[in-house]
């Protein structure tokens, strides 16, 4: 039993929830109404009208009423809203036990002690039947829910239906099997102590089962709304559950001193009350949270027997695998929590089965599906367990307080004592554990057996780790502590509603519900409502504006939120003012709440920028100090006080113009003359006096007069304020005699005598140093705001320069056309290149010692040694380098030469291809051998262990089994070579398109594919390139004999020769064409030129085959002699470059299946430059699968 | 084997930062309160071996005079070893000394450096001969290491089930099978990425663990990944020589010539088993070429 709010009252004898708001009303034997709040946890109302007990109480369940029925014999029906008693139905004679609503006609059944059950209509506030009957006091009746019948249970023994249809129009409608009374009141057989089990059908009903179990009277007994359970009370002090199918008891609760009278269930949530001798219980028979463990996108939770899985990003459930269920059907033995391991796919489930148990699970990788087969889990008893790590996790011992470090096999890894009494331990990063207990939490790190952090808590009942694991929000029942990974504390949050769930955003704020909204909290603290909820929701993942979510029916819930308002509060926290900035022109994020907040925070200048309201407007602009702002809101407004406050900030700030005009504007002309006294404006100050003057202010002209130092004026304005003695006295004291003089004859007698044996001395202000305006004022209030509101625009306004690829590939080629055009600049170096490794020196090196590390096992015992145990040890002798293996078992010259064997690799390249000529291939070689083995510094300040490179490596692979060599040289990097080589050729870079396909025949003997096939590609790969080799080799032979117009034309004749793609034939045809034709060679020219227009060729070159074709068809002559017969068909000679027509011997390359005339037979061949021409060789073998 | 913990143990960070190769800071936070005079002194062992795998080996010299502890002793005969190979004839005598005597022989830190040192020699039977027996976890890594060596798997799992006998979540424990992994292959090459890879998410990004992933990415056949790892590592320490002779391989095999980082290791660490193979290779290849001249 989960309580969740209890009263303490007098004796509770009737209940009944509200249907939609968290209400309970409870009704006292004291005559006493209580409406609860069973969220909040408070008393709204009471309603005090009955005398005596009442023991009925129904709320309805659409208007805003519920009904009453007492020991005072009065059914009252109430308003709750305007907490008043509509009126009272009086017509029963005895104390009335129960009083129902009907659920749609304006209908209450009563049950009376009167052993009669009355309806009432309360619209016409009428009894409109009475039913009779029973021949004792009537404890309970009730409306069926569906149909016109009504059931009561009486203490004359009975159980009655009562046919009800006549009150409507009569309908006969069969009646269902099983009749469910939600709501019972069933004091069924006083002194029975049972619970009996009844079925009706139209004519009558039969006892179905006895459920024995109750001690004492059974006060109430229900059907649970939602699960196939049946709940009783009892004066024994008990509450019982029951199984409405197999009856029999599944749980007790018991109380100590408090009787059960009642027992209420709520119509739509999982929620059940219970009255007693001293208040009310409002509880829960099951816990409705899914347990479940987020790992990124993914979500594994639990629901009903499956443990299931669900996609965040694609927000795709399914079914993973069956859970074990318990078999007794005991309440609350469901997954209470869920640990996973991602890289292990493991779930671990506890639940409080056996006083706290955990299964293991290992989720099969292929079978995410409908197997209904359940695993063998591995099992173990203990208060709580976690992952700690990718394998290992940690069982609570409650009773010792120990943990045990489990690997996943189940066995006991490590045991460690945990430093506080701890109930349950949580996840706290690999390898630490989050201990709690009553009053606190620690981070304890299990390897280092050190508590890293403490912190005191309210009892903490979930932990949640932000997404870096940087901080932690631990829940309680009503607190959020925020605390650093080292349970710094950062926060703490107080929550009248329960905390259900949380869960970080990726920016640090902390979203969480209650009951009954979900709300945000910042690092600061702050926190706000984001929404209101209707049911309770537990968070799982909070990702951008999305909220994932499970129900309580466990299903999965994404929720868009606003989270404009706290993204926003983040940026100012920040300072990310751009960001902030960006947040107001964007969005609508006004209110005063928000303006408040600022203000409150520190952002008066923030808010500023929000307000319409030119008074609140001047209030930020003063408290923000922005007096510009200021100035226009206050000129707005113009009122007295505001320029007042306005002087008073000015000052302050001194800004000497405002507060002279802030003055000036509310006529405070002492304030002013003040100021411009200390400002030295003495030409003000005296207008100020002439003002006053006019205005009649004697006093303010006096005072400015002092101010000025003026005394003649003063005088004269004692003179004419009738103060004569004091005009006489400023004079004579000032030195000016005549003015003296003249008053005293004024006064006459009543000249005032000075004081005798004083010196008097001049009252004068003294004389401005200088006459200043404003201080000079540092530019610190001038708002980072406004910094942030231009760099944002600066930002906003950088140009994206967009640089466009120049040069087209095709534009080069048309060089080609252009005899001259090309330059041959580079032919030597590529020359150099390819020859470059030829110059190196013999030196005799030691490879084969080197890798082979040869030590001879020392077996003989060593001698003085002190290490007595070194005798008795025998040192194993050395095993096989991998490389040996590798050389031992591969035929491919490739692997040879990665295992270092490069003589056996130069062997089989002769053997196979007749290579001959092995300088090319060195710097591969070399490669090949440093590409085969990796380093790992494994401890410290000992030797690198260099670890061999397989090839073909995957998951499935096992371990000790030895894989050929990782190779630097695959199939895929030679088509990669092909296509640039083609590329080179078309934009006319021959020497660069020569040189890759040089490089592809160079490499080839040291390329390895792994099928048949691919074998076939490569000799395909391998005629290619020769072929363009021969082809290009011959253009760039022409391009030198600029002088030998005859070989010029041959060589261009037979590159056309030349096996080539398209694109590359059309060039070499438009190139021999244009050649013939310049020679004057016009009927070579016109065969070019018609094999060219086969070729669909550009229209431009098109055009000029034509005009050759016309022109040679007028003249078809060659004017010199060319080795070159265009209708005999011939291969080139690779060195020599002669046609070697059908028929005529030839010799060729065994590797690159280039031709030669005889003569060439035993040289290099010419086009490779690796093989000897007319060796005898076995053929390529590039694939393990040939050898096999 | 469930060993059951007693009280906290100080060196624990210290220890855990020099076997990731965190030497610095295993330098910086060497000063624990309240060490026993025991754990004072396999701190500065731990130290001083710090010093001596970032290089400072005179340092190290001059601040172990002869009153030092045992252990001590040994570890500066290491730096002597390392400092001047020219002079190795002699340092290896006296070590042979120190083992000599029943007392400093049986020493845990003399048996690890003695092992050490013949490993370096790549006398691995003298340097079982004092390690075999084990008895500290540093001893049992090392085992597992020569083993791997001498391309002994069988020999290195039996060690490595004594470690995890021991402490199966100890650092060493955790280094050592994923060495072994390693060296093995197949898939077992995944659990050593996922040691690595452990580590890395608890502990700070060392250029060992780099290094160690970067191999393992490696082996898998993901040379792109352990590139992005290698210049990791080597932003962290850009003289690392394993991470140079690992990033030559890592560029062969993804088809960027790297002659830089050879020549770069070449000059730096002319000793290193990369530069050592590509010069034989060369050797060899001419020689090889002679059978055809």
């Amino acid at each position: 039993m989960l309580t969740k709010f209890e009263t303490k009252s007098n004796r509770v004898k009737g209940l009944t929830f509200h249907p939609k708001r968290p209400w309970i009303l409870a009704s006292l034997h004291s005559g006493v109404i209580q409406l609860w709040d069973y969220r909040m946890g408070t008393l709204i109302d009471r309603f005090d009208e009955h005398e005596g007990p009442v023991r009925g109480v129904h709320f309805h369940n659409s208007q805003p009423l519920f009904v009453s029925g007492g020991d005072d014999y009065k059914i009252k029906v109430w308003n709750h809203k305007t907490h008043r008693c509509l009126f009272t139905l009086l017509g029963h004679l005895d104390y009335i036990r129960t009083v129902q609503f009907h659920h749609e006609n304006p209908w209450i059944v009563s049950a009376s002690d009167d052993q009669t059950i009355r309806i009432w209509n309360w619209q016409s506030r009428t009894c409109i039947s009475v039913l009779t009957g029973h021949n004792h006091y009537v404890m309970c009746a009730s409306f069926h829910p569906k149909e016109d019948l009504v059931v009561s249970a009486s203490l004359d023994q009975t159980v009655r239906v009562w046919d009800i249809g006549s009150l409507k129009k009569k309908t006969v409608s069969p009646a269902d099997d099983l009749m469910r009374f939600t709501q019972m009141n069933s004091d069924l057989f006083g002194d029975d102590r049972q619970v009996k089990l009844w079925r009706t059908n139209e004519t009558k009903a039969w006892e179905v089962d006895t459920l024995r179990g109750h001690m004492n009277n059974v006060s109430s007994v229900m059907f649970h709304a939602k699960q196939d359970i049946i709940v009783s009370n009892s004066e024994d002090k008990s509450i019982r559950v029951w199984d409405a199918t197999k009856r029999t008891g599944i749980q007790t609760f018991r109380r100590e001193h408090d009787r059960f009278w009642i027992l209420a269930v709520h119509p739509e949530i999982n929620l059940l009350a219970a009255g007693h001798d001293n208040g009310m219980i409002v509880f829960k028979l099951e816990r409705e949270r899914p347990a479940f463990a987020l790992s990124g996108n993914s979500l594994f939770y639990t629901k009903d027997r499956f443990l299931r899985y669900y996609d965040c990003s694609t927000q795709k459930d399914s079914q993973v695998i069956p859970i074990r269920r318990p078999g007794t059907p005991s309440l609350n033995q469901s997954p209470r929590t869920l640990s996973y391991s991602p890289t292990e796919n493991a779930v671990l489930i506890c639940s409080d089965l056996d006083g706290g148990s955990y299964e293991l699970y290992i989720i099969p990788k292929e079978s995410v599906g409908r197997s209904d087969v359940v695993q063998d889990a591995k099992r173990g008893t203990g208060g709580s367990a976690v992952f700690i790590a990718r394998n290992r996790f940690a069982v609570l011992e409650k009773s010792t307080s120990q943990v045990l470090v489990k690997n996943l096999k189940n066995e006991v890894v490590k045991k460690s004592s945990l430093p506080i009494p701890t109930d349950a331990i949580f996840y706290a990063g690999t390898g630490n554990l989050l201990c709690r207990s009553e009053d606190k939490v620690v981070i304890f790190d299990l390897q280092q057996r050190l508590v890293l952090g403490e912190l005191q808590t309210p009892f903490v009942r979930y932990v949640v780790w932000s997404n870096d694991m940087e901080s932690v929000a631990l829940l309680s029942k009503h607190t959020i502590i925020i605390a650093s990974k080292k349970l710094v504390l950062q926060c703490t949050l107080h929550e009248t509603i329960r905390v259900k769930s949380g869960a970080w955003d990726d920016n640090g704020v902390f979203i969480y519900t209650t009951l009954n909204h979900i709300k945000y909290c910042l690092p600061n603290g702050d926190s706000g409502i984001i929404r209101t909820l209707d049911v309770p929701i537990y968070i799982t993942k909070v990702s951008g504006n999305t909220i994932f979510c499970l129900d309580r029916d466990g299903k999965n819930r994404a929720i868009t939120i606003n989270a404009t308002e706290y993204i926003f509060k983040l940026a100012l926290l920040r300072k990310k003012y751009d960001h902030a900035m960006g947040m107001i022109k964007n969005s609508q994020l006004c209110g005063q709440a928000m303006i408040a907040y600022l203000q409150q925070k520190g952002f008066p200048e923030v808010a500023l920028h929000f307000v319409e309201d030119e008074r609140v407007r001047f209030n930020l602009a003063l408290e923000s100090g922005n007096i510009s702002v200021a100035v226009a809101s206050a000129t707005e407004i113009n009122e007295k006080e505001q320029w007042y406050r306005l002087g008073v900030e000015a000052l302050r700030q001194g800004n000497a113009g405002i507060v002279e005009f802030a003055y000036q504007k509310t006529n405070n002309y002492e304030r002013l003359s003040f100021l411009y006294l200390i400002t030295g404006k003495l030409d003000k100050l005296s207008k100020l006096m002439k003002i006053a003057e006019v205005k009649n202010n004697v006093m303010g002209q006096f005072h400015n007069a002092l101010y000025l130092g003026d005394v003649k004026e003063r005088v004269k304005i004692l003179e004419n304020a009738g103060h004569l003695p004091l005009a006489y006295i400023t004079a004579s004291v000032h030195g000016l005699k005549d003015v003296a003089e003249r008053l005293a004859t004024e006064l006459g007698e009543n000249v005032p005598s000075l004081p005798e044996g004083k010196t008097p001395s001049l009252l004068m202000p003294p004389s401005p140093v200088m006459c200043g305006g404003d201080w000079p004022l540092l530019r610190v209030m001038k708002g980072i705001f406004e910094g942030g509101l231009e760099s944002a625009a600066r930002g906003g306004a950088v140009d994206e320069e967009e640089e466009e690829d120049a040069g087209g590939d095709w534009g080069d080629a048309l060089d080609m056309v252009d005899v001259d055009g090309m330059e041959n600049r580079d032919i030597d170096a590529i020359l150099e290149e390819a020859e470059r490794g030829e110059d190196e020196n013999d030196e005799e090196g030691g490879w084969e010692e080197l890798e082979g590390l040869d030590l001879p096992p020392e077996l003989d015992t060593p001698k003085a040694s002190a290490n007595a145990r070194s005798s008795v040890f025998v040192t194993p002798t050395q095993g096989m380098p991998v490389s040996h293996i590798w050389s031992q078992k591969s035929s491919l010259a490739a692997e040879q030469a990665a295992a270092g064997s490069f003589d056996t690799a130069m062997r089989l390249l002769n053997r196979q291809l007749g290579i001959k000529n092995f300088a090319p291939l060195k710097s591969m070689f070399i490669d090949l051998l440093n590409g085969s083995h990796s380093y790992l510094r494994a401890f410290t300040s000992s030797p690198v262990v260099p670890l061999s490179i397989e090839r073909g490596w995957s998951e499935s692979s096992s371990p000790n089994v030895r894989g050929p060599p990782a190779l630097v040289y695959d199939f895929s990097q030679q088509e990669e070579k092909l296509k640039s080589g083609y590329k080179a050729t078309t934009s006319g870079k021959l020497t660069e398109a020569l040189r890759l396909f040089l490089s592809i025949l160079h490499t080839i003997p040291l390329v390895v594919v792994e099928s048949r096939s691919e074998v076939d590609e490569v000799k395909e790969l391998v005629s290619i390139a020769k072929e363009y080799v021969v082809g290009l080799k011959m253009e760039l032979k022409r391009r030198q004999k600029k002088d030998d117009p005859v070989r010029q034309q041959e060589l261009a004749a037979y590159f056309t020769h030349c096996n080539l793609q398209l694109p590359h034939l059309r060039l070499a045809l438009l190139n021999a064409m244009t050649v013939c034709y310049k020679a004057k060679n016009l009927a070579t020219a016109y065969n070019f030129a018609k094999r060219l227009l086969e070729t669909n060729p550009l229209e431009s070159h098109a055009r000029a085959a034509r005009q050759i074709v016309q022109a040679a068809e007028r003249n078809m002559t060659d004017t010199t002699e060319l080795n070159y017969d265009f209708r005999n068909p011939f291969v080139i000679c690779g060195s020599t470059y002669v046609p070697i027509y059908r028929g005529q011997k030839d010799v060729s390359c065994p590797y690159c299946t280039a031709r030669f005339v005889p003569s060439q037979e035993g040289n290099i061949c010419g086009v490779c430059d690796l093989a000897v021409i007319g060796a005898d060789a076995s053929g390529l073998v590039c694939s393990p699968s040939q050898v096999r | 084997m469930a060993s059951m913990a007693a009280g906290p143990d100080h060196l624990f960070n210290l220890r855990n930062s020099f076997y990731l190769g965190a030497y610095q800071a295993a330098i910086n936070n060497s000063e624990i309160p309240n060490l026993s005079q025991e754990d004072i002194v396999e701190r500065d062992c731990l130290v001083h071996r710090s010093y001596i795998a970032l290089g400072s080996y005179q340092l190290v010299i001059n601040e172990i005079d002869e009153a030092s502890a045992t252990p001590l002793q040994a570890v500066k005969l290491l730096a002597m070893y390392l400092s001047t190979p020219e002079n190795k004839e002699s340092t290896i005598a006296s070590l042979r000394e120190w083992l000599a005597d029943p007392t400093a022989g049986s020493n845990a830190t003399v048996r690890l450096i003695a092992g050490t040192i013949f490993m370096h020699e790549e006398d691995y039977s003298e340097a079982l001969k004092h390690t075999h027996s084990g008895g500290t976890m540093d001893l049992h890594a090392l085992n597992v290491q020569i083993f791997i060596k001498m391309h002994r798997s069988d020999y290195a799992e039996k060690q490595l089930r004594v470690m995890q006998q021991f402490d199966e979540d100890h650092t060493l424990t955790q280094l050592a099978s994923a060495w072994l992994n390693l060296a093995v292959g197949g898939s077992k090459i995944q659990e050593a990425y996922l040691i690595f890879q452990d580590f890395s998410e608890k502990y700070p990004m060392t250029s060992l663990i780099l290094n160690s992933k970067a191999v393992c990415c490696m082996h898998m056949g993901n040379f792109e990944e352990a590139e992005t790892l290698l210049l990791d590592a080597l932003n962290k320490d850009a003289k690392d020589p394993e991470t140079l002779a690992n990033l030559v391989v890592c560029s062969i095999h993804v088809g960027k010539p790297s002659p830089r980082y050879l020549s770069q290791l070449k000059l730096s660490h002319p000793e290193h088993v990369l530069v050592k193979r590509a010069a034989s290779a060369e050797d060899n290849f001419e020689r090889a070429l002679q059978s055809f001249a």
